[in-house]
């Protein structure tokens, strides 16, 4: 197997007239936690939609373990081993937490429709692996409590918690983050970036998409800056910082250079 | 207010009530309300019974058909979300398949019952597979259509008949000392019945596992439930034929009650109604559909004394109703534990680990 997870190879998508993302190559190293950053409307949360199979992008090529996923089926590409989560939470609001969860534990189960009729001896256990499977990771995400709750009435922190233990589920060998910190105060800010620390410590790769500079300099290994649809950046943390071209895409160009 | 609203609320008690309830207790309700059932075409009470038309005829149809076509509905409508405009083509389906069979070869309804259902089966995966790309009133639209067609198809086509149907549908043989005879409609209520405790136990067990859950996932948000691994396609196929087998076992046993059929019963108002009785019970519960069922078939029976006006009447108690109680009269909503070490799944007992 590869060292590196994924790799985009030029990917270039297209929605009509508009470029939101111009030939962009990014590596994802396996173990690694790497940050997506980049000024709203960068093309960041396009990148995840590319990976994950929402968009077939316009050109370019997505390799995962080294096999492209390119115009896979989403549920393929999940079962594969990407999983993510979603920058305005998109929860199965009337299912408990813990139903949310074991959703996501099913995907690798064998059982089908007819075998859950007749409640098979591998039905039994895959139910039982799921269950428990869950409840772990409800545990390992501390909001094991919430377990009974209906997913739309949990607060709007445990709310981000659920959905990276939704994803997680899934066993994901690639776990794409998108903002899980948004509306987190300080505290939560790092205690959430110990969680993806301890993720990653795991065994998981991850790839973050943030906003939030100190939590990024927290937890990356590597930093990737999108600016415009276009990769303006890549490396570690202090290399990113330092670039004219990230400043100039935050704080905008110097006077005396224009 | 709070807690009297709480205490007032009798699904959730009832449903408390259930999961205290050692496992003695749980069957020994389950059996004994299931007896009730079975000794139902024997009550012979003024408050229930119903002038103008024999009791018994009524709870085998519409009373039981109508029971049981809901409950196949409501996987397709209540657990996956689907919108299907069209179920009685399947019903169709599957009493044309008993008065066919039955009239040209030489099979008894017991071979013919899966053959009906096969068919109603494959008739779902041909409907459903192409069509299962569209979303809500697309969806609608294109079942509507199939409903008709079969229909129409069945008036137009001289060799099932025509517009005169089919007639001299054999009754089923007897089983042990019940005969099935078009005087009798006794055997066919406890067939029926039987029939339809045997799905509602298959679709609890479906509801608490994976399927169940993932209907629940595309019901919610199907492009989020594709991006958690869940083959969507594959499991709203699998809502259709599962709904549309139910509706064929309808079909072929209705078929062989009443000994002729034509198109025109299997029109739209069947659908319509049908759907109705899942809205108007609670979409998703299945006890509740089975109430808004028993209700919907049952109270223009009881009120047929009224004649003409029967119809308004039963319009005005469902528009008031629909009113009273704007999510059915038992809504599924699911019940939130707030105990820490609670590790159910579904309150059936079917994912309990501990």
């Amino acid at each position: 197997m590869s060292e590196n997870v994924l790799e985009l190879k030029n990917i270039t998508m297209k929605f009509g007239g508009v470029t939101a993302l111009n030939e962009v190559n990014l590596v994802v190293k396996k173990g690694e936690i790497l940050a997506l950053i980049g000024p709203n409307g960068a093309g960041k949360t396009t990148v995840f939609n590319v990976i994950t199979g929402v968009y077939k992008p316009t050109s370019g090529d997505v390799v995962f373990q080294g096999e492209s996923i390119v115009g896979k089926k989403r549920f393929k590409i999940t079962k594969l081993g990407i999983a993510r989560t979603f920058q305005n939470i998109r929860l199965f609001g009337e299912s408990s937490a813990l139903e949310n969860v074991v959703t996501g534990a099913d995907v690798h189960s064998k059982t089908g429709v007819v075998g859950s009729i007749f409640g098979t001896p591998r039905s039994r256990r895959e139910e039982k692996a799921n269950l428990e499977r869950a409840l772990e990771l409800l545990d390992f995400m501390g909001i094991k409590k919430r377990a009974g709750q209906l997913g739309k009435n949990l607060p709007y922190g445990d709310q981000r918690r659920l959905e990276i233990a939704r994803a997680l589920a899934t066993n994901p060998k690639l776990l794409l983050l998108d903002e899980p910190a948004a509306g987190f105060n300080p505290a939560e800010k790092v205690a959430l970036a110990e969680t993806i620390k301890k993720i990653r410590d795991a065994g998981y790769t991850v790839l973050l998409i943030e906003h939030d500079m100190s939590l990024i300099m927290g937890v990356s290994d590597r930093v990737a800056v999108l600016d415009f649809g276009t990769k303006i950046a890549d490396g570690s943390t202090t290399e990113v910082q330092n670039d004219p071209r990230v400043i100039e895409a935050y704080l905008g160009a110097p006077a005396d250079a224009s | 207010m709070a807690n009297l609203k709480s205490s007032l609320n009798l699904r959730d008690k009832g449903a408390e009530y259930w999961e205290r309830s050692p496992k003695w207790r749980r069957v020994a309700l389950a059996i004994f309300f299931i007896a009730i059932c079975y000794a139902l075409p024997f009550l012979n009470n003024p408050l229930v019974n119903t002038p103008g038309s024999d009791f018994q005829s009524v709870l085998f149809y519409p009373v039981g058909m109508y029971v049981l076509m809901a409950i196949g509905l409501n996987i397709v409508v209540g657990k996956s979300g689907l919108l299907d405009l069209g179920y009685v083509a399947f019903f169709a389906i599957g009493a044309y398949t008993m008065a066919i069979l039955g009239t040209k070869t030489s099979l008894n309804f017991w071979e013919i019952l899966p053959i009906g259902v096969g068919l109603a089966m494959l008739s779902g995966v041909l409907l459903g597979t192409p069509t299962l790309r569209l979303r809500g009133d697309y969806l609608a639209i294109v079942t509507l259509g199939f409903g008709e067609i079969v229909r129409i198809f069945a008036v137009n086509t001289d060799a099932i008949g025509g517009s005169r149907g089919i007639a001299g549908i054999p009754t089923p043989p007897d089983v042990f000392n019940a005969k099935f005879t078009i005087l009798d409609p006794k055997p066919y209520y406890w067939m029926l019945l039987t029939f339809t405790l045997l799905i509602i136990w298959m679709v609890r067990r479906m509801a608490a596992r994976r399927p169940g859950r993932a209907w629940d996932a595309i019901r919610q948000d199907d492009d989020v439930a594709q991006l958690m691994g869940i083959n969507t396609r594959k499991y709203k196929v699998w809502a259709f034929v599962l709904g549309a087998a139910v509706a064929g076992v309808g079909g072929v046993v209705y078929a062989s009650q009443i000994l002729s059929i034509v198109p025109d019963q299997f029109n739209l108002n069947i659908s319509i109604l049908i759907l109705a009785c899942v809205v108007f019970g609670g979409i998703g519960n299945v006890w509740g559909v089975i109430l808004g069922a028993v209700l919907l078939a049952f109270t223009p029976e009881r009120i047929r004394f009224l004649s003409q006006p029967r119809i308004l009447v039963f319009g005005i108690a469902l528009v008031v109703m629909m009113n009273l109680r704007p999510d059915g009269i038992l809504p599924k909503k699911k019940r939130e534990h707030f105990d820490p070490d609670w590790h159910t799944v579904e309150e059936s007992g079917e994912g309990e680990i501990k």
